[in-house]
């Protein structure tokens, strides 16, 4: 079966020399919830911009459900969707049209669009904001606009790039359901979170990067069930000191 | 399962997509009318009314023609000139600075789509104040088209040229600063020594070359004659200038655009 997401030793070199990912490789199969972890730096966003055309990978290969994201990329990235961890978003369109012009980018008709929109406009709450300027909304409400945006073309492969980072509980919890839901609908999810709690509710498979490379990978049961849990098997997989091994 | 979206399969030109672009812009437009059309419709309107009626009245006919139906044609491409570059060039510039310009990163659009969306916005906003002019021109009694067909190539082949150098310069540009560059140094004085309010023969001698080497007297000299009839130089040869600018430009906008140059990370 073709996986849903294929990275083939990725390598990303900025322009300023920075490495920002020295060497990722992944397979995502179709309908997986995978959870991408790593510190800040660790290459993490990068890999998702490479994926989704925001940069330009320096080696590698890339493939979403088998075709190529780097030569065929238009036909890449129709099956994608992208939550990322800044608000790239124009500040004086409202939430509406900010859903519903992404919508027209995926090449959707009028109907199909207004439908889908209406949809995750109720759906994360909007309906009392879809009119208001997007600088006008609280930090909350922006995240809500932005994951509806992701989610407009119905994309079989989701990336959450910390999608819940400054959202109150209660958003937090929508999310989380609606999430399991897609993912139980068939899609596939990749999801960057500094949240443990949270990849350990929705994850069933774990990556640790740190410096540019994965560093563990397994599922959950395997990562979460070692001594210490995910967050211990996390700050071993990082280099950095657990508390046990602090304290003594 | 998933069932797959509804979106058009194929892999054609995704006119909606374009036609998205085309809407995105003209609501940012309709945010800024002042700064999009009223500003140079009143700086048009003073040019007509100052040079064209006060300092015209003055002037002696040109080529049969009064001095304001020869100051209008140019006054004319020097607005479209000037509205082609800076939508074009602010649009892509702000989309980087505020870097929604992801969202067509992301999204199934190719390069030379984005270009021509860019461009068909730009082409809607040179129209629009294109005919304000036109219609002030009416007001004073000195608009006329000999050549419909050659008024609108004008029209749409300059709004293309500066549309793509305010791409490329858009592209290029890391700060506010820099954006305005090519207006100040060099849109606005080459045009205004481009034969927008003189013949070349009022020019010295030893200085008319200058206006032959200039590429916007082309322009001017071609849409005038479109509208009154009146040039000083042959019409192929702006033609062709133009039609070689529209394709090393479009070339260069698009090599730009596939590398990725000042967009992608």
């Amino acid at each position: 079966m073709t996986p849903a997401l294929s990275i083939s030793h990725l390598r990303k070199v900025y322009r300023s020399g920075t490495v920002a990912v020295e060497d990722i490789s992944l397979t995502i199969p179709e309908g997986e919830f995978f959870g991408f972890l790593g510190p800040n730096g660790a290459g993490k966003s990068t890999t998702i911009h490479c994926i989704t055309g925001v940069a330009e990978p320096s080696s590698g290969k890339i493939e979403i459900f088998g075709i190529d994201a780097v030569k065929n990329y238009r036909e890449a990235r129709r099956l994608v969707g992208l939550c990322p961890q800044e608000f790239n978003v124009d500040p004086f369109a409202n939430a509406r049209q900010i859903v519903d012009w992404m919508g027209g980018y995926f090449g959707m008709g009028a109907k199909q669009r207004k439908e889908r929109t209406d949809y995750l406009i109720e759906r994360f709450d909007l309906v009392p904001h879809q009119k208001k300027q997007f600088r006008e909304l609280s930090g909350g409400l922006k995240r809500r606009v932005v994951l509806a945006r992701a989610l407009i073309n119905d994309p079989k492969l989701i990336i959450l790039d910390e999608p819940t980072a400054g959202v109150d509980v209660e958003l937090r919890r929508v999310l989380w359901r609606y999430l399991a839901e897609i993912n139980k609908d068939g899609r596939t999810i990749l999801l960057t979170s500094h949240y443990l709690e949270e990849v350990e509710r929705l994850c069933r498979h774990v990556a640790i990067v740190s410096k540019g490379r994965v560093v563990r990978e397994g599922t959950k049961d395997e990562i979460a069930g070692s001594p210490g849990g995910l967050e211990n098997a996390y700050l071993i997989a990082t280099g950095a000191e657990p508390d046990h091994v602090a304290g003594q | 399962m998933w069932r797959g979206n509804k979106m058009n399969q194929t892999m054609g030109i995704n006119w909606i997509g374009l036609y998205t672009m085309v809407r995105r812009e003209a609501a940012r437009m309709a945010r800024i009318p002042i700064q999009a059309f009223i500003a140079p419709w009143i700086s048009a309107l003073l040019f007509i009314f100052i040079f064209g009626s006060v300092v015209g009245g003055r002037i002696s006919q040109i080529g049969g023609h009064r001095y304001l139906e020869f100051v209008l044609p140019g006054v004319l491409m020097l607005n479209i000139v000037n509205a082609a570059f800076i939508q074009a060039s602010t649009a892509i510039y702000f989309s980087r600075f505020i870097k929604f310009v992801e969202e067509m990163l992301v999204a199934p659009l190719s390069y030379v789509e984005m270009i021509v969306g860019s461009l068909s916005v730009v082409v809607l906003r040179s129209t629009i104040t294109g005919i304000g002019i036109l219609l002030m021109g009416i007001g004073f009694g000195a608009t006329h088209i000999e050549s419909w067909p050659m008024f609108l190539f004008w029209i749409v082949s300059v709004s293309t040229v500066f549309g793509l150098l305010g791409l490329i310069v858009g592209l290029w540009s890391k700060s506010f600063e820099q954006l305005n560059m090519p207006v100040v140094f060099l849109l606005t004085p080459l045009s205004m020594v481009g034969g927008v309010f003189n013949t070349i023969a009022m020019l010295p001698a030893k200085l008319q070359w200058l206006a032959y080497a200039n590429p916007f007297f082309y322009f001017i000299n071609g849409i005038r004659g479109a509208m009154i009839g009146y040039d000083e130089a042959p019409q192929g040869l702006g033609i062709g200038l133009t039609l070689g600018l529209l394709v090393v430009l479009g070339v260069t906008a698009w090599r730009l655009y596939a590398k990725g140059y000042g967009l992608r990370e």
